[in-house]
């Protein structure tokens, strides 16, 4: 260290180092204006001249570039520097009178006008751009000619083809003398563009280094090796230079990793469409016409436009704005796609509610599409929402093309309606509905994974081993086995996941290794012995905050022996150092102020762990989030409040005790609830995984709803599969099946179930460590439409199992009329029941078959046969099947007339009523839950409006309940076709196997627990805890008063907070 | 032929010294430095060879720049047993007749004759083993060395100049040349040689006057590969003693960088000249091969483990890269401009290496030093500035030319004995020293004795050694403006004091000039020079302001005169003054009405005249010619 005297202080600093670095380290302020920190200074504005005093001579150096040395002595303010200081600024001044930056030193400098004639120059000479070029490995621009002719200019002053457009200079340049324009005017040969930002989908630039996406995993920024200067001409370096913890190297190469594994899950999801392929909608040419991607950021707060609602040709806020529906799919014209993406009308929905909300001048949001797909849970519900209550526009539609108004920049879509007349809209924005893509990328990697691809390059499954591949061991979910949506694919996913795990179920923990822990040291008794750790978090805190202060503070309060600064507290270095320094100071309570705890409090209680002393003895600050964020502008503040923060945390650490995380066994078994199709895969599967089954079945036979269907809608016999599937159930020593069976009384939670079956006049204890519940649901009963009345009227379930008996009366049929939406999407029962078009459209087509014939009609409202469904209903349209579209809000009368069956029902198309004889009547009915349902009373899961069990997460957690240990698949949870019921099976069952391969829980520390003495048995704690923790004592001294059990309780609070008697307590 | 040694040296001398001293025939010697070929000198040359065929007895040559510009182009003739003789002004067309004369002894034509030589052996000699036979001299003749030009001068840089062929090394070696460096090479440590130099008080001649034997001691401190470099970059308007140098005695330059090479411990030599000096280029070029043939430049020189390489640079006109780093950056190829020089050169210099960097001067006073002695050296000049420096004394004065004399001489000694005083006894006003950035020094300070510490202290420098004369018709405010012209053309333009701060100091002096200064001008000047001397990054900023600052301080009158009176006394800036005719001193003689080329001037025969000052165009013909001081400014 170097020790010399500045401004009458005597002040450190480390050899080599400029003066002006040292002096900002202590605070002195010396301006300048060539200076930047990635480059050696120059000395070339000599903004910052100092006087150097030795015995009585003075010299004048520049404190950038002027290396300190062993007792100089430093002036950095006199007279005499202020002067020399304020004619610079003025010569530059009046070199430069419109920079700002000058203006501004100008008004510091107390200089009105300069005393020199002004000039109109902008560039102040100060070589930052130059300079930084020859840092980028480039030198395309440097300073030509001399003296008064000096300027920043090419070689002969012709643009050149050295420049790399990478902008540094204009990022540098202080006055904004270089600019983009000018790069691109003077400079560089090559046009300049802002690198797109693919996350932002290029509505905003990017650099070279960036982090892809905010909540990136993992969150570390990566280098474009394509974009990045240095791998272009081997210069700049400057990230490494200032990485803090020396992370960059700029000579990593990609590396091949093999390992060996059992199983494969393929997982690579798809691409978008691209609706520049082939423009019919103006995508190319006009910025206010982009896709959904495009505008889901345009609407997010962290987006380009900061969440503001405006158009991107001149960012004024939009007053309409249209949605085309079906782009890129449904579609077999060029570069589209035949199948449905199955996800777009519910995300245009959702857009077009956003989009309203974020407006300031009522939007006017219209969604023009073919069919309206809200097939999924609760979409139906949503889609009404969209259209009744924040008036979006639906328009049922076919879009010829899109043009746009040069001078308003407004957008002319040209349609024609669903009555056939031909009309013109102007919105200022028109969102294009994209659809999902098979990745042309994935298709090729196929071939060397072996597996087929469907004629989309779709992954091929069947729809009984719904993530099993074409080759064994190689599964697959998510979008690559077809388009889904998120919690499809979340499903997929555990599903992929289980059943790979099923088949290693043997091999399970073999590969595993277990930690040392040391043993814990008890503190219990000790007086507090606080360490504190201010974290600088590079230039993040201790930009602002005075992080030494703090720590010198922090080092003065009550129980603190032991306090210090890190550069960044959570590198594993300091980790390894805060072990060290816990051992060597017998610390006994930690502190680490930097920032929040939700990322970081469990890595420093690892830290505690491994000094070997009790991880709830750790408290943290947050002065990075909550203060040095917050606070930029007020560095002075922002460390007083920081002291504060450490302050509280180390009066509350002082506090803390060690707690104890109790064990808790669970049991290793499971019971599945329902013995349909979900149910037995769901047994079928636990079993594999190596977990005693108990499946029990209402009904005296397994099968469910299965047993009335023919094929699924890819042709794949049912009955065969489902005869299969029983009898490996039945014949599985490892599944107990009951049949006739019912659940009388349910005691326990997650780990250790007891449930009390009554089967055959007897009741039977069964103990099990979860549930899955797969209680599933039935077709409904219509009324009305002559049912049950005339022979000729049948449920689409009822048709199938008359396929499945191979009625020979359905070939004496003419004509057979389906109606679509019986039961389902009114206001009784407003969901969609998802399966009944595809189901309609298959039964249709098999008719044709049984008697080709045979004349059939399908009256529908929005025709949903999605995903690659959409291929059978394309099919059914060139078999020669009428799709009707029919007016909902008008009756569908069916009488019975001399000509057989009359169908009465109000054309949209014609926009009249029209009758059709039918010898068959097929009425696609709704999957309605049961009526009355036990189960949710007795496992304390909660069921939605329409009588579906509700998960925890309709997107995270699809499978779960908010109550831990059951879990929930098939038709109980929602109307879905067999494949996805499988799939929520074996998803369910994976999630079941997380919980019980661990085989016994450890509960957290930090839980409620009650004082018996002060419990009032009011229950409201009972009322209020979201996890089932809380509950009455049944035996003993304190019977009727409440208590928790550690195991459910999450330490969220909510009891503590609620007990009118002060009786519990974290 | 290699010289491996001393002897082969003394051989070389003992043969040269005859053929320079005892020529066979008659020799003679024509100056045939840059200054002498422009005056004619090479015509003068090539007639001689056309009359004189060689072979009958006539020699003709040629030799170096003796100094005395005024008097070229010089030419010596010389026959064994008669007196060298010095003639001047020798033209083409009279140069046949000046050898017939020497010839015939005919020495009547004294115009012709600068002088005779009493004693052309150099100071470097050795007096006893080179004996120089008692010649009669002629008679009416001065000796050259008692002419005033001459007779204060101490020859020791220029100590060869206009004695011997400069592309001939024999003759160099016949007058003592490479003698130092062997000596220094066998008889010396590197450590004595650095502390000879510094015994002997030699400051660097290139202006910043740094003592030359710390810094050498200082480069050779610092570990890497070192370089030798000189500086020839020799910039300064109307300063040429680095070129008469070069152009007369080059090898004096090549073994002062030798001997810095043995005693720094350097393998690499590099001389910057500027591109400008081509004869100069050309004479090193020469100079380097037959030093090289002799092998006293190349590898293992004279059987040693020392080797040595020099390479020349030519720079491209740019007066900034006469300053080290600029030079230094410029010699690896970059833009030439300076850097600070907070780390110096001596420790990161060329390619990041220690160099040293000397000018030509300082690099010939070394092997006189070696050869006589750090007392010798020392035992001349002041106490602070030790030996000679050379000058070129140019200006309003009778002798222009380069002198070499000792340190502490005067600049009345200078000025008037040398220089034979002010040109048409007009009146002596101000001499300005050390190039564009130096001062101008006022009448008041004539008996200074000339050394770098005191003319800083005065305000002004010694730079390389630019002596200017000005007279009654000089203007000091015109003058610094000129000065600041050139400084702004010249400037790197990299830091902001100096680039903007001179081109604003010249503003405000070309509008005083032009007769707009306003009221505060001088007092901005002042404040501007201020900070241009203290902030600006290298040499040429912070002695730029000098002219201003100089002029302001001894001619402060002046400039008010322009600013309040819109008078220039002078008569140089031409809005602030007329001329007129004084008519009671005007005799009516027509001269100047003849000459004007306005026909301005009306009047009879011995009648006072008449000046139409709307048609006069201030050319000063009139007051040129005006043989009665009749034609005034006013």
């Amino acid at each position: 260290m170097i020790s010399f005297t500045l401004n009458g202080k005597t002040v450190q600093g480390k050899e080599g180092e400029y003066l002006l670095k040292v002096a900002e380290e202590h605070g002195i302020e010396i301006p300048t204006l060539c200076h930047h920190k990635a480059l050696e200074p120059a000395g070339m504005c000599r903004l910052c001249t100092v006087e150097m005093h030795y015995g009585r001579r003075v010299r004048y150096v520049t404190a950038c570039n002027y290396p300190i040395w062993e007792g100089m002595e430093i002036k950095t303010d006199t007279e005499g520097i202020h002067q020399i200081r304020k004619l610079i600024v003025e010569l530059l001044y009046a070199r430069c009178p419109d920079v700002d930056i000058l203006k501004k030193l100008a008004k510091r400098y107390d200089i009105e006008e300069p005393r020199f004639s002004k000039e109109d120059d902008t560039c102040i000479l100060c070589g930052l751009c130059t300079r930084i070029c020859e840092r980028m490995g480039n030198s395309a621009i440097s300073l030509t000619g001399r003296g008064t002719d000096m300027k920043v200019d090419t070689p002969f002053h012709i643009q050149t083809e050295a420049c790399l457009s990478c902008g540094a200079c204009a990022t540098v340049c202080p006055t904004g003398h270089i600019n983009y324009e000018k790069i691109r005017a003077n400079i560089s040969e090559s046009d300049i563009a802002p690198i797109p930002s693919e996350y932002e989908m290029g509505l905003k630039g990017r650099k070279p280094v960036y982090v892809p996406y905010a909540q990136a995993v993992p969150n570390t920024p990566v280098i474009d090796r394509t974009k990045c200067v240095h791998f272009k001409t081997g210069g700049c370096q400057i990230c490494a230079e200032f990485c803090g913890v020396n992370a960059i190297d700029h000579s990593q190469q990609d590396e091949s990793i093999e390992v060996e594994v059992g199983s494969i899950i393929l997982a690579p999801g798809a691409d978008v469409y691209d609706p520049g392929l082939h423009d019919t909608y103006n995508y190319t040419k006009h910025p206010n016409v982009v896709t959904s991607m495009e505008f889901e950021r345009i609407l997010s707060a962290s987006g380009p436009y900061g969440g503001h609602l405006i158009r991107p040709s001149d960012h004024v806020e939009p007053r309409k704005i249209a949605w085309l529906q079906c782009v890129g799919s449904r579609d077999v014209h060029l570069g589209a796609h035949g199948f449905c993406s199955g996800v777009c009308c519910t995300y245009a929905i959702k857009e077009a509610m956003l989009a309203k909300e974020h407006s300031s001048n009522g939007l006017d949001a219209a969604v023009f599409y073919i069919d309206m797909r809200t097939f999924g849970k609760d979409f139906e519900q949503y889609y009404n929402r969209a259209r009744e209550e924040s008036g979006v526009r639906f328009v049922k539609s076919k879009i010829t093309h899109v043009e746009s108004n040069d001078e308003t920049g407004m957008q002319v879509i040209r349609y024609v309606d669903e009555a056939g007349r031909r009309l013109e809209e102007e919105f200022d924005m028109v969102v294009l509905s994209v659809g999902l893509s098979a990745s042309l990328k994935t298709a090729e990697q196929a071939k060397k994974w072996g597996i087929d691809l469907d004629h989309y390059n779709f992954a091929k499954t069947n729809s009984f081993d719904p993530v099993q591949t074409s080759r064994p061991g190689i599964y697959v979910c998510g979008i690559f086995q077809g388009p889904k949506d998120i919690p499809s694919s979340v499903i997929d996913s555990s599903a992929a996941a289980g059943v790979a795990g099923s088949r290693l179920s043997d091999v399970r923990w073999t590969l595993t290794k277990t930690r040392e822990i040391p043993e814990e040291v008890d503190v219990r008794g000790e007086p507090p012995r606080i360490g504190v750790f201010v974290c600088r978090c590079g230039t993040n805190i201790a930009g602002t905050v005075d992080v030494p202060e703090v720590t010198e503070f922090a080092k003065g309060l009550p129980g603190v022996v032991y306090a210090e600064e890190n550069m960044f507290s959570c590198s594993q270095d300091t980790q390894d150092k805060m072990t060290e320094i816990i051992k060597e100071h017998r610390l006994n309570r930690v502190v680490v102020a930097a920032c929040t705890p939700k990322t970081h409090e469990p890595l420093f209680q690892e830290t505690l762990i491994n000094a070997g002393i009790n991880k709830y003895l750790f408290e943290m600050g947050n002065i990075r989030n909550q203060c040095s964020w917050v606070h930029k502008d007020d560095p002075d503040r922002a460390t007083k409040k920081s002291k504060d923060i450490v302050r509280m945390a180390v009066a509350k650490a002082g506090l803390l005790e060690p707690l104890a995380e109790s064990t808790m066994g669970i049991t290793q078994s499971v019971l599945v609830i329902g013995g349909g199709v979900a149910g037995m895969a769901a047994a079928r599967n636990m079993s594999e995984q190596g977990y005693h089954t108990y499946l029990i079945e209402k009904a005296d036979a397994l099968g469910g709803q299965a047993r009335h269907l023919h094929e699924t809608w890819r042709g794949e016999d049912i009955q065969g599969y489902l005869t299969q599937l029983a009898d490996a159930v039945q014949s599985d020593d490892n599944v107990d099946v009951f049949v006739n069976a019912r659940i009388s009384h349910v005691e326990g939670f997650v780990g250790n179930f007891k449930t009390t079956i009554h089967q055959n006049g007897e009741n039977r204890i069964l103990e099990h460590g979860v549930t899955i519940i797969a209680c599933g649901a039935s077709e409904l009963k219509p009324g009305g439409y002559l049912y049950g009345e005339d022979s000729r009227v049948v449920t689409g379930l009822e048709l199938q199992q008359r396929f499945i008996d191979k009625d020979p009366a359905l070939g004496q049929a003419d004509t057979a009329v389906f109606i679509q939406c019986v039961g389902s999407r009114i206001p009784e029962r407003p969901y969609c029941s998802k399966v009944c078009c595809t189901q309609s459209i298959k039964s249709a087509l098999t008719l044709k078959d049984v008697n080709p014939q045979m004349k059939v009609f399908v009256l529908y409202r929005d025709m949903r046969p999605y995903g690659l469904r959409e291929d059978l209903y394309r099919e059914a349209r060139s078999a020669g099947i009428r799709f009707i579209r029919y007016n909902s809000d008008k009756e569908v009368d069916v009488t019975n007339g001399a000509e057989g069956l009359k169908v009465s029902f109000s054309d949209r198309v014609l926009q009249r009523m029209m009758d059709i004889r039918a010898d068959l009547l097929v009425l696609a009915s709704a999957v309605v839950p049961p009526a009355e349902n036990p189960l949710a009373q007795l496992y304390k899961v909660p069921v939605n409006a329409d009588g579906f069990f509700a998960e925890a997460h309709v997107k995270l957690r699809p499978v779960d309940f908010a109550t831990d240990g059951v879990f929930v698949c098939g038709l109980a949870h929602a109307p879905k076709p067999i494949d996805e019921s499988i799939t929520q099976a074996q998803a369910a069952v994976s999630r079941a196997v997380t919980l019980l391969s661990k085989k016994a829980f450890l509960t957290s520390g930090i839980i409620a627990e009650t004082n018996p003495l002060n419990c009032s048995s009011c229950g409201v704690c009972i009322s209020v805890c979201p996890y089932s923790a809380p509950g009455f004592i049944e035996q003993g001294p304190f019977t009727g008063k409440a208590q928790i059990n550690p195991v459910l309780c999450k330490g969220c609070g909510l009891c503590v907070a609620s007990c009118r008697s002060g009786a519990i307590r974290l | 032929m290699k010289i491996e040694s001393t002897a082969d040296l003394e051989n070389i001398r003992q043969e040269y010294s005859n053929k320079l001293y005892y020529p066979d025939g008659t020799k003679v010697l024509f100056g045939m430095a840059s200054c002498g070929i422009a005056a004619g000198a090479k015509a003068a040359f090539e007639k001689a060879q056309q009359d004189f065929p060689q072979g009958n007895g006539i020699q003709i040559s040629q030799t170096g720049c003796l100094g005395f510009c005024e008097a070229e182009p010089l030419i010596e003739i010389v026959q064994t047993g008669k007196p060298r003789v010095i003639y001047q002004n020798i033209t083409e067309e009279k140069i046949v007749e000046v050898i017939h004369s020497y010839l015939e002894n005919d020495f009547k034509k004294t115009k012709w004759i600068l002088g005779q030589v009493r004693d052309p052996r150099n100071l470097m000699e050795d007096q006893v083993k080179n004996p120089i036979g008692e010649i009669d001299p002629i008679e009416k003749i001065p000796f050259l060395e008692d002419t005033p030009f001459y007779h204060n001068q101490v020859k020791i840089a220029l100590r060869n100049c206009g004695y011997i062929d400069p592309d001939c090394i024999e003759e160099y070696i016949a007058r003592g040349g490479y003698f130092s460096f062997f000596r220094a090479l066998f008889d010396h440590k590197p450590g004595e040689i650095i502390q000879i130099i510094k015994d002997s008080g030699l400051r660097g001649r290139g202006g910043g006057g740094f003592s030359t034997g710390v810094k050498w001691a200082t480069c050779a401190r610092h570990h890497g590969e070192r370089y030798i470099i000189c500086n020839a970059d020799e910039g300064d308007p109307g300063a040429y003693m680095d070129r008469s140098i070069l152009e007369g005695d080059p090898h004096s330059v090549l073994e002062g960088m030798l001997i810095a090479a043995v005693a720094i411990g350097s393998s690499h030599g590099f001389m910057y000249v500027r591109n400008e000096y081509p004869l100069a280029v050309k004479r090193l070029v020469t100079a380097i091969k037959q030093a090289e043939k002799f092998g006293l430049i190349g590898d293992n020189i004279a059987g040693t483990d020392f080797s040595f390489k020099i390479k020349i640079s030519t720079g491209a006109g740019a007066f900034v890269c006469g300053e080290s780093t600029a030079l230094m950056a410029s010699l690896e190829g970059k833009v030439g401009r300076p850097r600070a020089k907070y780390v110096h050169t001596v420790e990161k210099g060329f390619r990041n290496n220690p160099s040293n960097l000397n000018n030509v001067e300082t690099y010939a006073n070394v092997p006189a030093i070696i050869s006589k002695g750090a007392d010798w050296y020392a035992g001349m000049g002041t106490e602070g500035s030790k030996g000679t420096k050379v000058f070129s004394l140019v200006g309003k004065i009778k002798n222009t030319g380069l002198v070499e004399v000792a340190m502490g001489t005067t600049l009345r000694n200078i000025i008037y004995d040398i220089g034979g005083g002010v040109l048409k006894k007009k009146k002596f006003k101000a001499v300005q020293t050390g190039g564009p950035s130096g001062g101008c020094i006022p009448e008041q300070f004539l008996d200074l004795g000339v050394d770098f510490d005191e003319l800083t202290k005065i305000g002004s420098i010694m730079g390389s050694g630019g002596m200017i004369v000005m007279d009654q018709d000089t203007c000091m405010v015109d003058v610094a403006r000129y000065f600041l012209d050139f400084l702004k053309e010249e400037s790197c333009g990299q830091c902001n004091p100096c680039r903007e701060g001179i081109k604003r100091m010249l503003q405000i002096l070309t509008r005083i000039c032009e007769g707009h200064g306003k009221e505060g001008d001088v007092e901005l000047l002042e404040e501007l020079g201020d900070m241009v001397a203290k902030a600006s990054l290298c040499g040429l900023g912070t002695s730029a302001p000098n002219p201003v600052i100089t002029t302001i301080n001894y001619f402060r009158d002046e400039y008010y005169a322009h600013i309040r009176d819109k008078k220039c006394s002078a008569g140089v800036c031409k809005n602030l003054f007329h001329y007129d005719i004084d008519e009671e001193a005007c005799t009516g003689c027509r001269l100047c009405a003849l000459k004007c080329p306005q026909e301005a001037i009306t009047g009879e025969k011995k009648e006072p005249h008449k000046l139409d000052q709307d048609k006069c165009i201030k050319c000063s013909i009139c007051y040129e010619a005006c043989k009665f001081n009749a034609v005034v400014i006013k």
